[in-house]
Protein backbone atom coordinates (compact mmCIF):
# COMPACT_ATOMS: atom_id res chain seq x y z
CA UNK A 1 0.00 0.00 0.00
CA UNK A 2 2.66 2.52 1.13
CA UNK A 3 6.22 1.92 -0.03
CA UNK A 4 9.21 4.04 1.00
CA UNK A 5 12.40 3.19 -0.88
CA UNK A 6 15.56 4.93 0.41
CA UNK A 7 13.70 8.20 0.87
CA UNK A 8 15.56 11.35 1.89
CA UNK A 9 14.17 14.84 2.30
CA UNK A 10 15.51 18.13 3.63
CA UNK A 11 14.33 21.67 4.38
CA UNK A 12 16.96 23.90 2.77
CA UNK A 13 20.36 22.47 3.70
CA UNK A 14 19.05 20.56 6.71
CA UNK A 15 18.41 16.89 6.07
CA UNK A 16 15.19 15.95 7.85
CA UNK A 17 14.64 12.43 6.53
CA UNK A 18 17.62 10.25 5.73
CA UNK A 19 17.48 7.04 3.69
CA UNK A 20 14.20 5.76 5.11
CA UNK A 21 12.71 2.52 3.74
CA UNK A 22 9.61 0.64 4.89
CA UNK A 23 6.48 -0.98 3.50
CA UNK A 24 2.97 -0.81 4.91
CA UNK A 25 0.43 -3.40 3.79
CA UNK A 26 -3.29 -2.82 3.28
CA UNK A 27 -5.28 -2.84 6.52
CA UNK A 28 -2.32 -2.30 8.85
CA UNK A 29 -2.50 0.09 11.84
CA UNK A 30 0.95 1.64 12.03
CA UNK A 31 2.10 4.32 14.42
CA UNK A 32 5.24 6.40 14.19
CA UNK A 33 6.92 7.65 17.35
CA UNK A 34 9.91 9.88 18.02
CA UNK A 35 10.98 13.05 19.79
CA UNK A 36 9.95 16.54 18.65
CA UNK A 37 11.75 17.46 15.42
CA UNK A 38 12.63 13.83 14.66
CA UNK A 39 10.82 14.03 11.31
CA UNK A 40 7.47 12.35 12.05
CA UNK A 41 5.27 15.01 10.41
CA UNK A 42 7.67 15.31 7.47
CA UNK A 43 7.42 11.55 6.97
CA UNK A 44 3.62 11.68 7.09
CA UNK A 45 3.54 14.54 4.56
CA UNK A 46 5.78 12.48 2.25
CA UNK A 47 3.10 9.76 2.41
CA UNK A 48 0.46 11.85 0.65
CA UNK A 49 2.69 13.83 -1.68
CA UNK A 50 2.48 17.16 0.17
CA UNK A 51 6.27 16.85 0.24
CA UNK A 52 8.18 15.20 -2.58
CA UNK A 53 11.29 13.16 -1.73
CA UNK A 54 14.66 14.70 -2.62
CA UNK A 55 15.90 11.19 -3.36
CA UNK A 56 14.36 7.74 -3.25
CA UNK A 57 10.77 6.89 -4.07
CA UNK A 58 7.41 6.90 -2.31
CA UNK A 59 4.57 4.94 -3.86
CA UNK A 60 0.99 4.85 -2.60
CA UNK A 61 -1.22 2.13 -4.03
CA UNK A 62 1.19 1.91 -6.96
CA UNK A 63 1.23 5.67 -7.64
CA UNK A 64 4.60 7.41 -7.40
CA UNK A 65 4.07 10.57 -5.31
CA UNK A 66 6.87 12.33 -7.22
CA UNK A 67 4.81 12.64 -10.38
CA UNK A 68 1.27 12.52 -8.99
CA UNK A 69 -0.58 15.60 -7.79
CA UNK A 70 -1.45 15.59 -4.08
CA UNK A 71 -5.02 16.55 -4.99
CA UNK A 72 -5.24 13.34 -7.06
CA UNK A 73 -3.67 11.24 -4.30
CA UNK A 74 -6.39 12.63 -1.99
CA UNK A 75 -8.78 10.09 -3.58
CA UNK A 76 -6.65 7.34 -2.05
CA UNK A 77 -5.07 9.03 0.99
CA UNK A 78 -6.89 11.07 3.64
CA UNK A 79 -4.80 13.30 5.91
CA UNK A 80 -6.11 14.44 9.27
CA UNK A 81 -4.12 17.44 10.52
CA UNK A 82 -3.38 18.14 14.17
CA UNK A 83 -5.28 21.43 13.98
CA UNK A 84 -8.80 20.95 12.52
CA UNK A 85 -9.21 24.72 12.09
CA UNK A 86 -6.87 24.62 9.10
CA UNK A 87 -9.20 22.26 7.33
CA UNK A 88 -12.66 23.56 8.22
CA UNK A 89 -13.69 26.35 5.87
CA UNK A 90 -17.48 26.09 5.47
CA UNK A 91 -20.31 27.54 7.51
CA UNK A 92 -22.25 24.35 8.22
CA UNK A 93 -21.20 20.80 9.04
CA UNK A 94 -23.08 19.55 5.96
CA UNK A 95 -21.26 22.00 3.63
CA UNK A 96 -17.93 21.10 5.21
CA UNK A 97 -18.39 17.40 4.50
CA UNK A 98 -19.75 18.20 1.04
CA UNK A 99 -16.77 20.48 0.20
CA UNK A 100 -14.26 17.63 0.54
CA UNK A 101 -16.48 15.19 -1.33
CA UNK A 102 -16.99 17.55 -4.27
CA UNK A 103 -13.21 17.70 -4.72
CA UNK A 104 -12.92 13.96 -5.28
CA UNK A 105 -16.33 12.99 -6.70
CA UNK A 106 -18.17 14.26 -9.78
CA UNK A 107 -21.54 12.60 -9.10
CA UNK A 108 -23.85 15.04 -7.19
CA UNK A 109 -26.29 12.28 -6.19
CA UNK A 110 -23.47 10.18 -4.73
CA UNK A 111 -22.08 13.30 -2.97
CA UNK A 112 -25.48 13.90 -1.33
CA UNK A 113 -25.85 10.25 -0.37
CA UNK A 114 -22.40 10.11 1.24
CA UNK A 115 -22.98 13.42 3.09
CA UNK A 116 -26.17 12.05 4.66
CA UNK A 117 -24.50 8.71 5.41
CA UNK A 118 -21.54 10.41 7.14
CA UNK A 119 -23.78 12.74 9.15
CA UNK A 120 -25.67 9.68 10.40
CA UNK A 121 -22.47 7.76 11.13
CA UNK A 122 -21.05 10.60 13.25
CA UNK A 123 -24.46 11.67 14.64
CA UNK A 124 -23.92 15.31 13.57
CA UNK A 125 -26.56 17.96 12.98
CA UNK A 126 -25.70 19.09 9.45
CA UNK A 127 -26.99 22.62 9.99
CA UNK A 128 -24.67 23.42 12.91
CA UNK A 129 -21.89 25.97 12.57
CA UNK A 130 -18.56 24.09 12.96
CA UNK A 131 -16.81 27.17 14.37
CA UNK A 132 -19.18 27.29 17.35
CA UNK A 133 -18.46 23.65 18.25
CA UNK A 134 -15.87 22.34 20.74
CA UNK A 135 -12.32 21.46 19.72
CA UNK A 136 -13.12 17.74 19.99
CA UNK A 137 -16.21 18.11 17.80
CA UNK A 138 -14.28 20.13 15.21
CA UNK A 139 -11.64 17.38 15.10
CA UNK A 140 -14.43 14.87 14.49
CA UNK A 141 -15.87 17.03 11.69
CA UNK A 142 -12.43 17.10 10.07
CA UNK A 143 -12.27 13.31 10.36
CA UNK A 144 -15.86 12.96 9.09
CA UNK A 145 -15.11 14.95 5.95
CA UNK A 146 -12.19 12.59 5.25
CA UNK A 147 -14.16 9.44 6.05
CA UNK A 148 -16.91 10.56 3.64
CA UNK A 149 -14.37 10.30 0.80
CA UNK A 150 -13.67 6.66 1.75
CA UNK A 151 -9.87 6.82 1.45
CA UNK A 152 -7.90 3.59 1.43
CA UNK A 153 -5.20 5.11 3.62
CA UNK A 154 -5.78 7.47 6.52
CA UNK A 155 -2.84 9.49 7.84
CA UNK A 156 -3.42 10.95 11.29
CA UNK A 157 -1.06 13.64 12.57
CA UNK A 158 -1.50 13.77 16.36
CA UNK A 159 -5.26 13.15 16.04
CA UNK A 160 -6.04 13.37 19.76
CA UNK A 161 -4.10 16.52 20.71
CA UNK A 162 -6.31 18.85 22.75
CA UNK A 163 -9.07 16.26 23.22
CA UNK A 164 -10.30 15.06 26.61
CA UNK A 165 -10.33 11.34 27.44
CA UNK A 166 -13.91 10.78 26.27
CA UNK A 167 -13.41 12.66 22.98
CA UNK A 168 -10.12 10.82 22.46
CA UNK A 169 -11.72 7.40 22.95
CA UNK A 170 -14.63 8.31 20.66
CA UNK A 171 -12.20 9.41 17.97
CA UNK A 172 -10.11 6.23 18.33
CA UNK A 173 -13.26 4.05 18.23
CA UNK A 174 -14.16 5.53 14.83
CA UNK A 175 -10.59 5.07 13.59
CA UNK A 176 -10.51 1.43 14.76
CA UNK A 177 -13.82 0.72 13.02
CA UNK A 178 -12.39 2.12 9.79
CA UNK A 179 -9.28 -0.01 10.24
CA UNK A 180 -11.41 -3.15 10.80
CA UNK A 181 -13.19 -2.39 7.51
CA UNK A 182 -9.80 -2.40 5.73
CA UNK A 183 -8.60 1.21 5.86
CA UNK A 184 -4.85 1.44 6.38
CA UNK A 185 -4.01 3.71 9.31
CA UNK A 186 -0.74 5.61 9.67
CA UNK A 187 -0.75 7.55 12.92
CA UNK A 188 1.78 10.07 14.23
CA UNK A 189 1.49 10.32 18.00
CA UNK A 190 3.31 11.42 21.13
CA UNK A 191 0.84 9.58 23.32
CA UNK A 192 2.54 6.26 24.06
CA UNK A 193 -0.51 4.88 25.89
CA UNK A 194 -2.59 5.49 22.77
CA UNK A 195 0.04 3.84 20.57
CA UNK A 196 0.28 0.86 22.93
CA UNK A 197 -3.51 0.45 23.01
CA UNK A 198 -4.33 0.80 19.32
CA UNK A 199 -1.35 0.41 16.95
CA UNK A 200 -0.30 -3.05 15.80
CA UNK A 201 3.03 -1.93 14.39
CA UNK A 202 5.35 0.87 15.47
CA UNK A 203 8.05 2.74 13.58
CA UNK A 204 10.65 4.60 15.65
CA UNK A 205 12.37 7.63 14.16
CA UNK A 206 15.33 9.59 15.45
CA UNK A 207 16.90 12.61 13.71
CA UNK A 208 15.30 11.60 10.41
CA UNK A 209 16.51 7.99 10.53
CA UNK A 210 14.29 4.98 11.02
CA UNK A 211 15.85 3.18 13.97
CA UNK A 212 13.07 0.73 14.84
CA UNK A 213 10.24 -1.06 13.08
CA UNK A 214 8.26 -3.91 14.54
CA UNK A 215 5.23 -5.27 16.34
CA UNK A 216 3.96 -2.81 19.00
CA UNK A 217 4.76 -4.98 22.04
CA UNK A 218 8.28 -5.75 20.83
CA UNK A 219 9.09 -2.09 20.09
CA UNK A 220 7.53 -0.51 23.17
CA UNK A 221 9.26 -2.93 25.56
CA UNK A 222 12.64 -2.32 23.93
CA UNK A 223 13.90 0.27 26.42
CA UNK A 224 17.27 0.76 24.72
CA UNK A 225 15.54 1.63 21.44
CA UNK A 226 13.07 4.02 23.09
CA UNK A 227 15.88 5.69 25.09
CA UNK A 228 17.79 6.18 21.87
CA UNK A 229 14.73 7.88 20.34
CA UNK A 230 14.12 9.95 23.53
CA UNK A 231 10.67 8.42 23.86
CA UNK A 232 9.11 7.57 27.22
CA UNK A 233 7.71 4.00 27.25
CA UNK A 234 4.07 3.42 28.30
CA UNK A 235 3.42 3.19 32.04
CA UNK A 236 2.65 -0.55 32.39
CA UNK A 237 5.85 -1.80 30.68
CA UNK A 238 7.80 0.80 32.72
CA UNK A 239 6.27 -0.45 35.96
CA UNK A 240 6.90 -4.07 34.89
CA UNK A 241 10.53 -3.21 34.21
CA UNK A 242 10.90 -1.67 37.68
CA UNK A 243 9.25 -4.67 39.36
CA UNK A 244 11.86 -6.92 37.71
CA UNK A 245 11.84 -10.74 37.63
CA UNK A 246 8.54 -12.30 36.72
CA UNK A 247 7.14 -9.14 35.16
CA UNK A 248 9.34 -9.00 32.02
CA UNK A 249 6.56 -10.08 29.65
CA UNK A 250 3.90 -7.73 31.04
CA UNK A 251 2.61 -5.15 28.57
CA UNK A 252 -1.05 -4.50 29.26
CA UNK A 253 -3.03 -3.58 32.37
CA UNK A 254 -4.89 -6.91 32.28
CA UNK A 255 -1.63 -8.88 32.15
CA UNK A 256 -0.33 -6.90 35.14
CA UNK A 257 -3.56 -7.48 37.07
CA UNK A 258 -3.41 -11.23 36.35
CA UNK A 259 0.18 -11.56 37.62
CA UNK A 260 -0.41 -9.44 40.73
CA UNK A 261 -3.59 -11.37 41.47
CA UNK A 262 -1.75 -14.71 40.98
CA UNK A 263 1.02 -13.66 43.38
CA UNK A 264 -1.49 -12.47 45.98
CA UNK A 265 -3.11 -15.86 46.03
CA UNK B 1 14.31 29.75 4.72
CA UNK B 2 13.46 32.95 6.56
CA UNK B 3 10.82 35.40 5.36
CA UNK B 4 11.66 38.66 3.59
CA UNK B 5 10.90 40.72 6.68
CA UNK B 6 12.82 38.65 9.25
CA UNK B 7 15.81 40.16 11.05
CA UNK B 8 19.17 38.89 9.79
CA UNK B 9 21.63 38.83 12.73
CA UNK B 10 24.94 40.55 12.03
CA UNK B 11 27.50 43.07 13.19
CA UNK B 12 27.97 45.16 10.05
CA UNK B 13 28.15 48.99 10.10
CA UNK B 14 24.53 49.06 8.93
CA UNK B 15 23.48 46.82 11.83
CA UNK B 16 25.30 49.11 14.26
CA UNK B 17 23.64 52.33 13.07
CA UNK B 18 21.06 53.95 15.30
CA UNK B 19 17.65 52.42 14.40
CA UNK B 20 16.26 55.93 13.86
CA UNK B 21 19.04 56.63 11.35
CA UNK B 22 18.14 53.43 9.51
CA UNK B 23 14.48 54.49 9.36
CA UNK B 24 15.55 57.91 8.10
CA UNK B 25 17.83 56.47 5.37
CA UNK B 26 15.15 54.09 4.14
CA UNK B 27 12.56 56.88 4.05
CA UNK B 28 14.96 59.24 2.30
CA UNK B 29 15.73 56.62 -0.35
CA UNK B 30 11.97 56.15 -0.89
CA UNK B 31 11.28 59.87 -1.07
CA UNK B 32 14.25 60.46 -3.42
CA UNK B 33 12.72 57.97 -5.87
CA UNK B 34 9.53 60.01 -6.04
CA UNK B 35 11.23 63.43 -6.11
CA UNK B 36 13.28 62.51 -9.15
CA UNK B 37 11.99 61.55 -12.56
CA UNK B 38 15.45 60.55 -13.72
CA UNK B 39 15.70 56.87 -14.59
CA UNK B 40 19.46 56.76 -14.10
CA UNK B 41 19.28 58.28 -10.61
CA UNK B 42 16.67 55.68 -9.61
CA UNK B 43 18.87 52.93 -11.02
CA UNK B 44 21.70 54.36 -8.90
CA UNK B 45 19.41 54.19 -5.84
CA UNK B 46 18.74 50.50 -6.60
CA UNK B 47 22.53 50.09 -6.87
CA UNK B 48 22.96 51.83 -3.46
CA UNK B 49 20.43 49.39 -1.99
CA UNK B 50 22.36 46.42 -3.36
CA UNK B 51 25.67 47.85 -2.07
CA UNK B 52 24.14 48.30 1.39
CA UNK B 53 22.80 44.74 1.18
CA UNK B 54 26.28 43.47 0.32
CA UNK B 55 27.93 45.49 3.11
CA UNK B 56 25.40 44.30 5.70
CA UNK B 57 25.72 40.63 4.75
CA UNK B 58 22.19 40.43 3.34
CA UNK B 59 23.12 40.31 -0.35
CA UNK B 60 21.32 37.04 -1.01
CA UNK B 61 18.11 38.42 0.42
CA UNK B 62 18.53 41.71 -1.49
CA UNK B 63 18.90 39.77 -4.75
CA UNK B 64 15.87 37.62 -3.92
CA UNK B 65 13.81 40.75 -3.21
CA UNK B 66 15.04 42.31 -6.43
CA UNK B 67 13.96 39.18 -8.31
CA UNK B 68 10.47 39.13 -6.73
CA UNK B 69 9.96 42.87 -7.21
CA UNK B 70 11.17 42.67 -10.81
CA UNK B 71 8.54 40.01 -11.58
CA UNK B 72 5.81 42.22 -10.10
CA UNK B 73 7.26 45.24 -11.90
CA UNK B 74 6.95 43.45 -15.25
CA UNK B 75 3.20 43.00 -14.64
CA UNK B 76 2.86 46.67 -13.62
CA UNK B 77 4.87 47.71 -16.69
CA UNK B 78 2.57 45.83 -19.06
CA UNK B 79 -0.57 47.26 -17.43
CA UNK B 80 0.83 50.81 -17.43
CA UNK B 81 2.13 50.84 -20.99
CA UNK B 82 -1.19 49.65 -22.41
CA UNK B 83 -3.19 52.47 -20.83
CA UNK B 84 -0.99 55.54 -21.44
CA UNK B 85 -1.88 57.11 -24.79
CA UNK B 86 0.09 60.40 -24.57
CA UNK B 87 3.27 61.05 -26.59
CA UNK B 88 4.49 59.81 -29.97
CA UNK B 89 3.13 56.51 -31.17
CA UNK B 90 5.82 53.82 -31.44
CA UNK B 91 3.56 50.85 -32.10
CA UNK B 92 -0.11 50.35 -32.84
CA UNK B 93 -1.65 47.09 -31.61
CA UNK B 94 -5.06 45.53 -32.32
CA UNK B 95 -8.11 46.92 -30.41
CA UNK B 96 -6.64 50.44 -30.80
CA UNK B 97 -3.98 49.84 -28.15
CA UNK B 98 -1.08 52.27 -28.54
CA UNK B 99 2.48 52.00 -27.35
CA UNK B 100 3.90 55.53 -27.02
CA UNK B 101 7.31 56.90 -26.06
CA UNK B 102 5.81 58.76 -23.08
CA UNK B 103 4.03 55.58 -21.99
CA UNK B 104 7.25 53.60 -22.30
CA UNK B 105 9.21 56.17 -20.30
CA UNK B 106 6.60 56.59 -17.57
CA UNK B 107 6.00 52.82 -17.22
CA UNK B 108 9.73 52.23 -16.89
CA UNK B 109 10.02 55.03 -14.32
CA UNK B 110 7.03 53.67 -12.42
CA UNK B 111 8.55 50.18 -12.23
CA UNK B 112 11.99 51.46 -11.23
CA UNK B 113 10.40 53.60 -8.51
CA UNK B 114 8.42 50.60 -7.28
CA UNK B 115 11.60 48.52 -6.93
CA UNK B 116 13.82 51.31 -5.57
CA UNK B 117 11.28 52.47 -2.99
CA UNK B 118 10.46 48.99 -1.65
CA UNK B 119 14.01 47.65 -1.30
CA UNK B 120 15.25 50.07 1.42
CA UNK B 121 12.25 49.32 3.67
CA UNK B 122 12.92 45.58 3.47
CA UNK B 123 16.64 46.18 3.99
CA UNK B 124 15.92 48.34 7.05
CA UNK B 125 13.79 45.55 8.58
CA UNK B 126 16.51 42.99 7.76
CA UNK B 127 19.14 44.86 9.78
CA UNK B 128 16.99 46.17 12.64
CA UNK B 129 15.50 44.15 15.47
CA UNK B 130 11.78 44.80 15.97
CA UNK B 131 12.36 45.58 19.66
CA UNK B 132 14.95 48.25 18.76
CA UNK B 133 12.57 49.72 16.20
CA UNK B 134 9.78 49.95 18.76
CA UNK B 135 12.04 51.32 21.51
CA UNK B 136 13.58 54.02 19.38
CA UNK B 137 10.20 55.20 18.06
CA UNK B 138 8.96 55.47 21.65
CA UNK B 139 12.04 56.96 23.30
CA UNK B 140 13.30 59.29 20.55
CA UNK B 141 10.12 60.28 18.70
CA UNK B 142 7.74 60.05 21.66
CA UNK B 143 5.21 57.92 19.78
CA UNK B 144 2.97 56.11 22.31
CA UNK B 145 4.06 52.50 22.78
CA UNK B 146 0.58 51.24 21.80
CA UNK B 147 0.94 52.60 18.28
CA UNK B 148 4.51 51.39 17.73
CA UNK B 149 3.47 47.99 19.06
CA UNK B 150 0.65 47.88 16.51
CA UNK B 151 3.10 48.71 13.71
CA UNK B 152 5.76 46.20 14.70
CA UNK B 153 3.20 43.49 15.46
CA UNK B 154 1.62 43.98 12.03
CA UNK B 155 5.04 43.55 10.40
CA UNK B 156 5.90 40.59 12.62
CA UNK B 157 2.61 38.86 11.80
CA UNK B 158 3.10 38.96 8.01
CA UNK B 159 5.40 35.87 7.87
CA UNK B 160 3.28 34.14 10.54
CA UNK B 161 0.10 34.59 8.53
CA UNK B 162 1.92 33.61 5.36
CA UNK B 163 3.02 30.34 7.03
CA UNK B 164 -0.52 29.81 8.33
CA UNK B 165 -1.95 30.30 4.83
CA UNK B 166 0.56 27.76 3.48
CA UNK B 167 -0.57 25.26 6.13
CA UNK B 168 -4.25 25.90 5.35
CA UNK B 169 -3.60 25.43 1.64
CA UNK B 170 -1.73 22.20 2.38
CA UNK B 171 -4.71 20.97 4.41
CA UNK B 172 -7.04 21.73 1.50
CA UNK B 173 -4.74 20.16 -1.11
CA UNK B 174 -4.65 17.03 1.06
CA UNK B 175 -8.47 16.97 0.80
CA UNK B 176 -8.30 17.06 -2.98
CA UNK B 177 -8.58 20.79 -3.74
CA UNK B 178 -6.60 21.46 -6.91
CA UNK B 179 -5.13 24.97 -6.79
CA UNK B 180 -3.13 24.36 -9.97
CA UNK B 181 -6.09 25.26 -12.18
CA UNK B 182 -5.43 27.85 -14.90
CA UNK B 183 -9.00 29.11 -14.68
CA UNK B 184 -8.65 32.40 -12.75
CA UNK B 185 -12.28 32.47 -11.57
CA UNK B 186 -12.14 28.85 -10.41
CA UNK B 187 -8.96 29.61 -8.51
CA UNK B 188 -10.61 32.58 -6.78
CA UNK B 189 -13.62 30.39 -5.95
CA UNK B 190 -11.27 27.83 -4.38
CA UNK B 191 -9.20 30.39 -2.48
CA UNK B 192 -12.07 32.45 -1.04
CA UNK B 193 -13.27 29.84 1.48
CA UNK B 194 -9.70 29.69 2.86
CA UNK B 195 -10.12 33.23 4.19
CA UNK B 196 -12.42 31.76 6.85
CA UNK B 197 -9.85 29.52 8.61
CA UNK B 198 -7.16 32.20 8.14
CA UNK B 199 -9.35 34.89 9.68
CA UNK B 200 -10.36 32.65 12.57
CA UNK B 201 -6.80 31.59 13.39
CA UNK B 202 -5.62 35.24 13.08
CA UNK B 203 -8.30 36.55 15.43
CA UNK B 204 -7.58 33.76 17.92
CA UNK B 205 -3.83 34.43 17.78
CA UNK B 206 -4.25 38.20 18.19
CA UNK B 207 -6.75 37.73 21.00
CA UNK B 208 -4.47 35.41 22.96
CA UNK B 209 -1.51 37.73 22.26
CA UNK B 210 -3.47 40.72 23.58
CA UNK B 211 -4.44 38.85 26.76
CA UNK B 212 -0.82 37.75 27.30
CA UNK B 213 0.39 41.36 26.81
CA UNK B 214 -2.22 42.71 29.25
CA UNK B 215 -1.19 40.14 31.85
CA UNK B 216 2.42 41.26 31.51
CA UNK B 217 1.55 44.90 32.23
CA UNK B 218 1.32 46.20 28.67
CA UNK B 219 -0.55 49.37 29.68
CA UNK B 220 1.98 50.26 32.38
CA UNK B 221 4.71 50.86 29.82
CA UNK B 222 5.85 54.47 29.49
CA UNK B 223 8.26 56.44 27.31
CA UNK B 224 11.22 55.73 29.61
CA UNK B 225 10.36 52.08 30.31
CA UNK B 226 12.94 50.74 27.82
CA UNK B 227 16.37 50.23 29.40
CA UNK B 228 18.35 50.37 26.14
CA UNK B 229 19.90 53.67 25.05
CA UNK B 230 20.21 54.67 21.41
CA UNK B 231 22.83 57.44 21.22
CA UNK B 232 23.64 59.11 17.88
CA UNK B 233 27.28 58.59 16.82
CA UNK B 234 29.50 60.04 14.13
CA UNK B 235 28.54 57.34 11.61
CA UNK B 236 24.86 58.21 12.15
CA UNK B 237 25.56 61.85 11.31
CA UNK B 238 27.50 60.80 8.20
CA UNK B 239 24.58 58.61 7.11
CA UNK B 240 22.12 61.46 7.65
CA UNK B 241 24.41 63.81 5.70
CA UNK B 242 24.39 61.32 2.83
CA UNK B 243 20.59 61.30 3.00
CA UNK B 244 20.42 65.10 2.74
CA UNK B 245 22.80 65.06 -0.25
CA UNK B 246 20.67 62.43 -1.95
CA UNK B 247 17.50 64.45 -1.46
CA UNK B 248 19.18 67.55 -2.90
CA UNK B 249 20.52 65.62 -5.90
CA UNK B 250 17.07 64.07 -6.47
CA UNK B 251 15.44 67.49 -6.62
CA UNK B 252 18.14 68.99 -8.86
CA UNK B 253 18.74 66.26 -11.44
CA UNK B 254 16.52 66.83 -14.49
CA UNK B 255 14.09 64.23 -15.77
CA UNK B 256 15.51 61.66 -18.19
CA UNK B 257 13.07 62.46 -20.99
Amino acid sequence: MIHFEHVSYGYGKTSTIQDVSFHIQKGEFVSIVGANGAGKTTLSKLCNGLLKPASGMVTIHGQNTQNTKTSLLARTVGFLFQNPDRQICQNTVYDEIRFGLECVLNDPIEVDRRCTETLDQFAFDGERDPFSMSRGERQQIALASLVACKPQVLILDEPTTGLDYQECMHMMKIICELNEKGTTIFMVSHDMELVADFARRVLVIREGKLIGDGETRAVLTNRALLDQASVLPPQIPTLAHQLGTGFEAVFTLNEMADIVEGRGQ
Amino acid sequence: MGGFLDYVPGDSWLHRLNPLTKIMISLVLCVACFLSANHILILIIIGINLCMGALSGTMNRSLRILEVLSKLAIILFIVQILFIRDGNILLQLPFNILITDAGLSFSLLFCLRFIAATMPLVLMLSVTQMSDLTNVLVSKLGIPYKYTFVLTTAIRFIPIFSAEMTNIMEAQIARGVDFDTRNFFKKIRLLLPLCVPLLISSVKRIDSGAIAAELRGFNLRKRNSGYRQYPFKKKDLLALLFSVVLIVVATQVPAFI
